[in-house]
């Protein structure tokens, strides 16, 4: 809510200067969050009176003025382009020198061969009022040579209030803010109306057919009135307050919506057939013009204001055009309603017509507001635009609610700042917001959640407690809290003491994201670098892993900010390919990063998420350097990068093995599932995968280096497969042996599977197994290759025989022939 | 021969050991003259030989002679085996010297995301006073990210957070990580200490305090009696330990929907030590969280009587922390990755 000053003036006194003003609303709740200087920038612009005004010889849409601005300067000629000026009248002149909003400065200049000793301003140039068509003509008392930012400067708050605070929304609003924090006295407007010709019910009359809807509709109507230009001053403040001033009758009811926080609407009361006002719900099928000359279908849901032959109005949210108030009104009906808070943000959120007063609509309104919003807009209607007010009100629901009792314990209070505050000062601290209180009674029931059963107070209890009266403007009173609320704000927060809780600590409870951090300090200390990518990325980015657009397992947002992040990510790769070409944009191509995040699939309705690390490894691993040659990405290097973060973490050495299907983006011969143990030792638990991408893929997504290597791991199975305690297995004493064995197998049998049945032959003497050497030619047969394994052989007890040694190698050499068909190299 | 002579020849011979040994350029030649002087063939022994032709008197005498004159041969082989070792030592360290000036083989460096690490240090911090971690997912329910939260369907509120919504009925992309405070109150029973760090969205335009992915650490405290004076004294301590003893803090008055009380804790600007600057809109203060004591009604919806429990909670906006803790002037930076952000944490 912006806040001109020397409005808020109007309603109470402040002795402050805006900057400590501003800090003790932000200390109370109303948090200042601009302080703006309107006049500020306008350098050297003054009241001048026009001398004479005359046309211009040499152009058909210019005008040469005289201007005096003082009785001691000198006259100044100034050429203008606007058609409204007139010799006599006071208007804003900018002389040489002068500087405008946004820096424009105002020289000498030639206009058409004539010279032109400065500019005369509109109201928009000095953003004063939004007027841009022509010269600001100012009130003819306004004093020749003063500085316009002398008369017409102010200083405007921007408050951010609060949701809950609907009430403060308006300047009499912030008064009472301003006198609860400074101890002055809020100044209503004095109301007082002069009533002539037939009475209102006469002309109008008005129907409710939903009192849930509309609780309660207040009709006025001012007879006679001449529509114009509201004065200089209404209009610099409503444009300073940021509303656009219209005509004078609908100023009066906007300069209403921001005094009292109550929004009016103004009609013309020949739009209304037979002045027969009907409130309902819109029937299928109908259609309004609103004021913004959008025809818009309205859908049953929407709260009308309408006549006997159609809508008028979207009750709460926009007129319509055809009752709107015009030049040639004459009689305007003023509408000062209660609607329900949800149809109107539902309706103001259907047809995208979010407006100041929709936004105080649904945010709830005092229900006596709209006896006394109505009788302000009818007294400053007549003000402004002449007229008579036609004597009483249409109301549909006189009834005022008294002041809510809400029950309070101060000792809940003290209990839950945590720090012990008189009863009495309670007291004083709630009358400082009108909050009156009173002794409870025995019965009186504490309201301690919404929407729940309060506690209800005996007599030891209730002698104890307090009743405060909420003043009926305080609609976000309702519960023992919201006192304590008022009590440490009124208060001040800084009289809350610091200190430690003294109260018991909780369980233990392991750290979920230990293993998390575990992973991320072994991959930085093997020199990787973590990253963290959007979890919303594009269709293309799915597109591009094969995961189409429609595909029903992706989860969408249904209002992305744009398409490109408007799906949740179903793989890291995406995110960690992108970063990859962001860096080679910049020259960066040798990378390894890593990130640990989650990705998202719809399973059976139900979304789920998986947390996965994914690595990316990419040109140069090794640090080409005066001693050391490259070593670029490849599938061992991110293999090898897995294995010993497995074995840095505990866990049990993951197996390849050849994928039985290969993604669109994987390079086909390059990929590898990695499994390890289940976590009783059973099944094996897929890891992930580590693989190479396939080339088409890196083409696509527009990456340069040929050397890419990925591994996506799935951290759960991760996470499972290390196991909770390590345990010190003792190393035996004995001396350990080593046997080559150089495997020829076909070149359809996997390296892994070759281990495997080593592995499983050699058990129990097998400690290490590794292979050395790969290699195929001659004098192999075409089709065959040597994969030389070294076992070392070890008892944990004793030194092994050359017999036992002889029959572990033999099992082993058996397993090979009968489960792979290979034969030992001589 | 006599003694004499035979003397005489010792002492020759001892001169001219003494020579060659000196004469000796390498551990080879010393090894050829310790063979030629003193081996089993060596002059030495031949010389002794002859001790056999002397009057008994005077072969002791001889014998001593020659023992002297062993003694200083081998003394003096020992010596010059020393030198020469010493030499050769000397030669290979000139040989094998290098321009040490030359840069070390390249190790990478690694580095964490300052966002993660700073998650990390705010669960440290909070760790030390017994709050425990959880995790909460970051698809939402649309009643555990609002309703249970107080914040009705069509409540006004709601304005507070710009949501992204799902294409899955009643989830969307959580706007905060306050929702944790339900997951929380469901599973543990007080006394509960929890931290929920995590990534949240918003329907946010990107600019350099803005972005529509963003993290936070939520954290909840309830007991029986835990009060304001709790979270503003674990407040203090946690800015303390981010930005330094000593720092100013305050309270102000917030709102949200889940608290109530609802306060802002500002802390004194870091980049002006509250002169007022550009950073802080000339206040002195950064606000850096919002809190307040748990809403009764989302105490009731986590299952907790709140007539007997009260508790508070926070929400730190990870990103902001990270800011002021690096001086990062603009937080599209943690999201960009580029290498040359990345490389500095
Ligand atoms: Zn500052």
């Amino acid at each position: 809510m912006r806040v001109p000053l020397s409005w808020l003036g109007d309603y109470v006194d402040v002795d402050l200067t805006p900057e400590a003003l501003a800090d003790r609303l932000t200390l109370l709740g109303m948090e200042v969050q601009g302080i703006e200087r309107r006049g500020i920038d306008w350098q050297r612009v003054v009241v001048g009176e026009l001398l004479t005004v005359e046309p211009h010889p040499g152009s058909d849409h210019l005008l040469v003025t005289t201007v005096r601005t003082g009785p001691a300067e000198p006259v100044l000629t100034v050429l203008t382009g606007a058609s409204n000026v007139a010799a006599g009248q006071r208007v804003p002149v900018a002389v040489p020198g002068a500087v405008l909003p946004g820096g424009r400065r105002i020289e000498v200049t030639r206009m058409a061969g004539r010279e032109s000793q400065g500019m005369l301003c509109s109201g928009d140039e000095l953003g004063l009022t939004t007027d841009a068509d022509g010269i600001l003509i100012l009130p003819p008392d306004a004093p020749v040579g003063v500085a316009m930012a002398d008369l017409f400067g102010d200083v405007v708050l921007d408050v951010d209030v609060k949701p809950n605070r609907g009430d403060a929304l308006s300047l009499i609003g912030l008064a009472r803010e301003v006198a609860a924090a400074t101890g002055a006295r809020v100044r209503w407007p004095e109301i007082a109306l002069e009533e002539t010709g037939p009475a209102v019910e006469s002309r109008v009359a008005v129907e409710v057919l939903d009192e849930r809807l509309c609780p309660r509709f207040v009709a006025r109507l001012v007879d006679g009135v001449t529509v114009g230009p509201s004065s200089l001053r209404v209009q610099a403040r409503l444009t300073a307050a940021g509303v656009r001033p219209v005509s004078n009758v609908v100023d009066a009811s906007n300069y209403v919506m921001l005094e009292l926080g109550k929004p009016t609407h103004t009609f013309d009361a020949a739009g209304i057939a037979g002045g027969r006002i009907v409130v309902r719900p819109a029937r299928t099928g109908e259609r309004l013009e609103t004021l913004d000359h959008v025809v818009r279908d309205l859908t049953p849901e929407t709260l009308l204001i309408a006549d006997p032959a159609g809508p008028l109005s979207i009750a709460g949210v926009m007129g319509g055009a055809s009752s709107e108030v015009g030049m040639a009104t004459r009689t305007v009906v003023i509408e000062s309603a209660v609607f329900d808070p949800v149809a109107i943000r539902r309706a103001a959120h259907h047809y995208a017509l979010r407006s100041e007063a929709s936004l105080r609509f649904e945010k709830g309104q005092e229900t006596r507001l709209a006896r006394i919003g109505a009788d302000r807009v009818a007294q400053l209607v007549a003000a402004w635009a002449g007229g008579s007010v036609a004597p009483g009100r249409v109301d549909t629901a006189p009834a005022e609610p008294e002041p809510a009792r809400l029950p309070f314990r101060p000792s809940r209070v003290s209990g839950l700042l945590g720090t012990t505050i008189r009863v009495d000062a309670i007291r004083d601290l709630l009358a400082r917001v009108d909050v009156r209180t009173e002794p409870a009674r025995p019965g009186d029931v504490v309201p301690v959640a919404t929407g729940f059963p309060g506690v209800p107070l005996d007599g030891a209890a209730a002698a104890e407690a307090l009743v405060a009266i909420v003043p009926t403007h305080r609609r976000d009173m309702e519960i023992e809290a919201d006192v304590t609320e008022e009590v440490a704000r009124v208060l001040g927060y800084d009289r809350v003491p610091g200190r430690l809780p003294e109260t018991p600590m909780p369980e233990y409870r392991p750290d979920p994201r230990r293993t998390v951090d575990d992973v991320r300090d072994a991959l930085a200390g093997r020199g990787l670098d973590e990253v963290v990518t959007h979890a919303l990325v594009g269709p293309l980015d799915h597109e591009r892993i094969g995961i189409a657009g429609d595909d029903p397992a992706t989860i969408r947002v249904t209002n992305p900010l744009s398409a490109e992040h408007s799906q949740l990510r179903r793989s890291l790769l995406p995110g960690l390919v992108r970063v990859l070409v962001e860096n080679e944009r910049q020259r960066r191509v040798d990378l390894s990063l890593f990130e640990i995040g989650h990705v998202h699939d719809l399973v059976d309705g139900v979304p789920v998420e998986r947390a996965v690390l994914g690595i990316l490894l990419a040109g140069d691993q090794a640090g080409v350097a005066w001693n050391q040659a490259a070593r670029p990405a490849d599938l061992w290097e991110v293999r090898g990068l897995v294995t010993a973060l497995c074995a840095r973490l505990g866990a049990l050495r993951p197996t390849a093995a050849r994928p039985g299907t290969v993604a669109s983006y994987e390079h086909p011969g390059r990929t590898a599932t990695l499994l390890v143990a289940g976590p009783d030792g059973g099944v094996d638990a897929v890891l992930g995968r580590v693989f190479q991408p396939h080339p088409a893929y890196l083409e696509a997504a527009e990456v340069r280096s040929t050397h890419v290597a990925v591994a996506l791991l799935d951290l759960d199975v991760l996470q499972a497969a290390i196991p909770a305690v390590r345990r010190y297995v003792p190393f035996p004493r004995v001396p350990a042996v080593e046997r080559d064995l150089a495997i020829v197998v076909g070149d359809g049998t996997a390296a892994g599977e070759v281990e495997r049945v080593v592995r499983d032959a050699a058990a129990p003497l097998l400690r290490t197994l590794r292979l050395f050497d790969v290699y195929a030619g001659a004098p192999l047969a075409p089709g065959e290759r040597s994969l030389a394994f070294r076992l070392t052989l070890q008892s944990p007890e004793r030194t092994l025989t050359d017999e036992e040694i002889d029959a572990t190698v033999g099992r082993v050499v058996d397993a090979l022939r009968t489960r792979l068909g290979a034969h030992i190299r001589a | 021969m006599d003694l004499d002579t035979l003397s005489a020849r010792l002492s020759a011979l001892e001169q001219s050991g003494l020579g060659a040994i000196r004469a000796a350029g390498d551990p080879d030649a010393l090894d050829a003259v310790h063979v030629a002087y003193l081996g089993r063939r060596g002059e030495l022994k031949t010389l002794l030989g002859g001790i056999g032709a002397l009057p008994g008197p005077d072969r002791p005498k001889v014998g001593a002679i020659g023992n002297a004159v062993r003694e200083a041969l081998e003394a003096a082989l020992e010596a010059r085996r020393r030198e020469l070792g010493a030499a050769a030592l000397d030669a290979r360290l000139a040989r094998e010297a290098v321009d040490v000036t030359l840069p070390g083989r390249p190790v990478r460096r690694g580095s964490l995301h300052p966002l993660i690490e700073t998650n990390r240090e705010i669960a440290r911090i909070f760790g030390q006073f017994g709050f425990v971690v959880y995790e909460g997912p970051e698809v939402e329910t649309d009643v555990r990210n609002f309703q249970a939260l107080n914040i009705p369907p069509d409540h006004p509120a709601r304005d507070l957070w710009d949501t992204l919504y799902t294409d899955v009925p009643g989830y969307l992309l959580r706007t905060h990580t306050s929702p944790g405070q339900i997951h929380v109150m469901q599973r543990a029973a007080p006394p509960i200490r929890a931290l929920l760090p995590g990534r949240c969205f918003r329907y946010e335009a990107v600019d350099a305090s803005h972005g529509f992915e963003f993290f936070q650490v939520e954290g909840l405290m309830v007991d029986e009696g835990t009060t304001m004076a709790d979270l503003r004294g674990l407040l203090d301590a946690f800015a303390q330990a981010m930005f330094g003893r000593g720092r100013p803090t305050r309270f102000r008055p917030g709102y949200y929907p889940f608290t109530e009380p609802s306060v802002a804790f500002d802390v004194q600007c870091v980049v002006c030590d509250g002169r007022g600057c550009a950073s802080c809109k000339r206040t002195g203060w950064m606000t850096i969280l919002g809190a307040g004591m748990v809403h009764p009604v989302v105490l009731r919806n986590g299952g907790l009587d709140p007539e007997r429990y009260q508790g508070f909670a926070f929400g730190l906006g990870t990103d902001r922390i990270a800011i002021l803790r690096y001086g990062i002037d603009d937080i599209r930076m943690f999201l960009e990755n580029d290498l040359r952000f990345l490389e500095q944490f």
